[in-house]
């Protein structure tokens, strides 16, 4: 059975619907349309703000400066220079997306603590330019007289027209967000959240991704400036200072920060609670610091995120799995061997590759082996672009991988496993394995779906397709992970010992399904310091010791060889029988 | 210029306080705490309420205030950190920004939004010096804060306690390890940076005077002061509060210093700010552990 696409649709459809038919009815004041609408202008800033916050997860203080600015380029453009409303809408967009594109540069690499503190300090610029900017922008006293929407040459009245234009807009707004956060987009942002380590390996450009995120929030904050303004027909520096963007925060955290119906909640609930608690006046803001706290503590993932959980709780419903299907192209044998030239790394003053050199040929697995702290996980890691190496390289046929990022290095058909465990917990196995089908620009959800169903089943992991991955045992983890590298449809495959922590049933299973992939064609490094487990499996030996090779051959040759034999003496439980 | 220059050094003062606050938590916790700002406004206002019931010198008024915003800062960590501990780093900042809104909108609710001055720390007015004459006010801001900051390091430096919160700062799961009580450490971290802010509210109250809203602008001096000496450095946190308070106290009155500059809009307090920032991207882009190269502490 297909998933149905639109059941994410249903519940936001639903409170638009419920909301434009039923709303403006029973609240027919001028005063409740205005505010109605207001919701409106404040749902569209916080689901772009669900993007760079809830979706990458990094937390931008500049969605109200990109709106505030938003509001002001609408109303300078319009009061100065008596541009019509699709144009100035057009360009209070352009305008916030062309701020972000210019301070993405210097700000988007930046870690979490540091990134918050940049997008602060230019929304605070910002603020002190257009209270000190008189001229262009009226002052602490802003612009006023914006008129109101005109469109095709029609005036639009204030109250239900213009609350009309605003949401429909809003359900534009809403629908292309769903269309880009359901589906793969979805899911590949959910594990450069929450797996970033993960995300390059399986070829996800999470600094590509972080600017589309970021591009996108703030296109949304111009578009709910550029209404704001026009709505509202007056705009000062209020519009810019810290508690616009608190409000965006709070509206976000509190109705869900990655689902498209908890930008409805949230804007709802934080425009409607002050009408509904008027009487607590100022007491009310300290109420609303207390939600906002309650909920980050108690509710993480918002009030739809609690009322889903809910849902499941009482209701039990279990996605059905898809029918499994073959990954379309078979894997091209691998032509070019994975070479290692005298790579060299090190931390302070810890050698930790100090000139190691071999090859891995096609059709190929090689065995890794070597004391704890010999430079095994380093060497991988430089190979897939986790870590860069001081001197030497590593080359796929004649192309330098070193100085290439993780997820360009995947694109080539290399992928890898962790040591320790990096997969999405919050994410069903299947979800975990498909999201690694979106390098394939044919495939869609469903399709990926069905494909690491297959993945999954070839694997022996069919049965836990469906379960949230922080559940699942070791060894079913371990599993999902190789069935995730394979989704890439890699031609070699790193694995950082894959039969850790396994039974020896399962160990078994495991080199079945290694040995599987070396007939298909493909080149496999593992790591692994179970000698029985890999004298059956291993065509080669690499002993790592210190930093360097200190013996290779086959696995017979390597656990005779003296030097081996000594390098292990210190672990004994480890010798190789 | 004299009174220029003990102007910067008593505003930087107050200021190397907040940030040793701010790195404190960012250490012990490794968290941000953004309501580092608001407890510095908080501070300001404990201040103006005790010198309403009590008048007497701020000076006298320092151990209370100290006292109250300890317990704040204990509060602090109570419900906003560790209900969070092992969340998403952005977790924190969420909920301190909340308990930032929270005090904000408490002095407002209590105090009004009108600007209150809190008392000056010493009784009387200007101090001569030869030709010159200088604040009493600033004159002692700088002496308290010094003292205060010399504690600090005498508590890092020569009692076991300092010892046990500088380890906890370096690696907390080796501090544990070793018997040491890291959540006691950490909550006293809040505590100390909380009645490190809250002094520098009391010191600032009386030259700035103190509003609801004031905690942004500090929580963000506190962090670009943080930032320019190095993530996680407490001399660093000092010497870039220094920096920046002396710049936003001269800058704007270089015409005044020097006659041959014209005095307009580039020689603003809102310019002095905006250079401010602007050298804050600089620092973050190129030297991303500060001017002053590694932080003191550098985490594992």
């Amino acid at each position: 059975m297909r998933i149905d696409p639109s059941r994410g649709l249903r519940a936001p459809l639903a409170v638009a619907a419920i909301g434009l038919a039923l709303w403006p009815s029973v609240f027919s004041s001028a005063y409740d349309l205005r505010l109605f609408t207001l919701a409106g202008v404040y749902v569209l800033l916080v689901l772009g703000y669900q993007f760079i916050f809830g979706h990458v997860g990094a937390l931008s203080l500049t969605q109200g400066a990109f709106f505030g600015l938003g509001a002001y380029a609408s109303a300078i453009l319009a009061v100065r220079g008596g541009w019509s409303f699709s144009e100035t809408f057009v360009l209070s967009i352009a305008i916030a997306v062309a701020l972000a594109a210019l301070i993405a540069i210097p700000v988007l690499g930046l870690e979490s603590h540091y990134f918050a503190l940049a997008t602060l300090g230019i929304a605070q610029v910002l603020l002190l330019v257009c209270r000190e900017w008189a001229p262009l922008t009226g002052g602490v006293n802003g612009i006023s007289g914006v008129p109101g929407i005109v469109l095709f040459g029609r005036a639009v009245p204030g109250g239900s027209p213009s609350l009309i234009l605003v949401w429909s807009l809003v359900v534009i707004g809403a629908a292309v967000a769903w269309r880009i956060q359901r589906g793969l987009y979805g899911l590949a942002f959910h594990v450069v959240r929450s797996a970033p380590a993960a995300a390059g390996t399986i070829g996800l450009d999470s600094g590509r991704m972080r600017l589309a995120a970021f591009l996108l929030s703030a296109a949304y904050a111009g578009a709910a400036g550029a209404l704001f303004v026009r709505v509202n027909g007056i705009v000062s520096p209020d519009v810019l200072e810290f508690p616009v963007m608190v409000t965006c925060l709070a509206m976000t955290v509190i109705g869900g920060a990655t689902r498209v119906a908890g930008a409805f909640a949230g804007a709802f609930l934080l425009v409607y609670l002050p009408e509904w608690f008027r009487p607590l006046d100022k007491y009310y803001l300290i109420a609303y610091g207390a939600g906002l706290l309650v909920m980050i503590v108690a509710a993480p993932d918002g009030l739809l995120g609690a009322a889903a959980r809910l849902r499941q709780r009482l209701m039990p419903e279990t996605d059905v799995a898809p029918e499994p299907e073959r990954l379309p192209r078979p894997e091209v044998p691998v032509t070019a061997p994975l070479i290692f030239r005298d790579v060299v790394k090190s931390f302070g003053g810890v050698k930790a590759l100090q000139g190691v050199s071999f090859e891995v040929r096609r059709g190929e697995i090689v065995g890794l082996i070597g004391p704890n702290g010999s430079g095994k996980t380093t060497l991988i890691n430089i190979a897939t672009g986790l870590e860069t190496c001081d001197g030497g390289a590593v080359l796929y046929g004649n192309q330098v991988l070193t100085g290439r990022a993780p997820f360009a290095i995947a694109r080539l058909g290399i992928a890898r496993t962790f040591q320790n465990i990096c997969l999405a917990g919050e994410l069903s196995a299947l979800d975990n394995v498909a999201v690694a089908r979106s390098l394939d620009p044919g495939v869609d959800i469903e399709t990926a779906r069905a494909q690491a169903m297959h993945l999954l089943e070839t694997l022996g992991a069919a049965n836990f397709a469906m379960s949230q991955v922080r559940a699942l045992p070791h060894g079913v983890q371990r599993r999902i992970e190789l069935a995730r590298a394979l989704a890439v449809q890699p031609q070699f495959v790193l694995l950082d010992e894959p039969a850790a922590g396994l039974s020896e049933r399962e160990q078994a299973d495991l080199a079945g399904q290694i040995k599987t992939l070396r007939t298909r064609g493909l080149a496999v490094l593992l790591i692994e310091h179970n000698m029985p487990f890999l004298a059956g499996l291993a065509d080669r030996l690499i002993c790592l010791h210190e930093g360097r090779v200190i013996g290779q051959g086959s696995p017979d040759e390597v656990r005779r060889n003296p030097r081996v034999i000594a390098a292990y003496l210190g672990e004994p439980q480890r010798v190789p029988a | 210029m004299l009174q220029v220059l003990a102007n910067g050094l008593a505003l930087a003062a107050a200021y190397a306080l907040v940030a040793l606050g701010f790195v404190l938590v960012a250490n012990a916790a490794n968290a941000v705490n953004f309501a580092q700002g608001d407890l510095v406004m908080a501070g300001g206002f404990v201040a103006v309420a005790l010198s309403r019931l009590w008048p007497v010198p701020g000076i006298v008024l320092l151990p209370a205030v100290l006292a109250v915003m300890a317990v704040l800062g204990l509060a602090l960590s109570a419900i906003a950190y560790f209900p969070l501990r092992g969340r998403p780093a952005t977790a924190i900042f969420v909920s301190t920004i909340a308990v930032g809104l929270m005090l904000e909108n408490g002095a407002n609710a209590i105090f009004g939004a009108e600007p209150q001055a809190g008392p000056p720390l010493l009784p009387g007015a200007a101090i001569a010096l030869g030709p010159v004459s200088l604040s009493r006010q600033s004159i002692a801001v700088i002496v308290t804060a010094a003292v205060l900051i010399l504690a600090l390091e005498f508590l890092f430096a020569r009692l076991r306690f300092g010892w046990r919160l500088r380890a906890t700062a370096q690696d907390r799961e080796m501090a544990a390890s070793i018997g040491i009580d890291v959540t006691w450490m950490i909550a006293f971290s809040f505590a100390l940076g909380a009645a490190l802010g809250g002094a520098a509210g009391l010191l600032l109250a009386n030259s700035f005077f103190v509003t609801p809203t004031d905690g942004i602008n500090y929580m963000l001096k506190a962090y670009i002061a943080v930032v320019i000496g190095g993530w996680g450095s407490i001399r660093g946190a000092v010497a870039g509060a220094l920096l920046i308070a002396l710049f936003e106290v001269v800058y704007p009155s270089l015409p005044l210093l020097v006659p041959a500059l014209p005095v307009s809009w580039l020689f603003t307090e809102t310019t002095a700010t905006i250079i401010l920032y602007g050298v804050v991207l600089a620092v973050l882009l190129l030297r991303p552990r500060g001017l002053f190269g590694e932080a003191v502490l550098r985490r594992a």
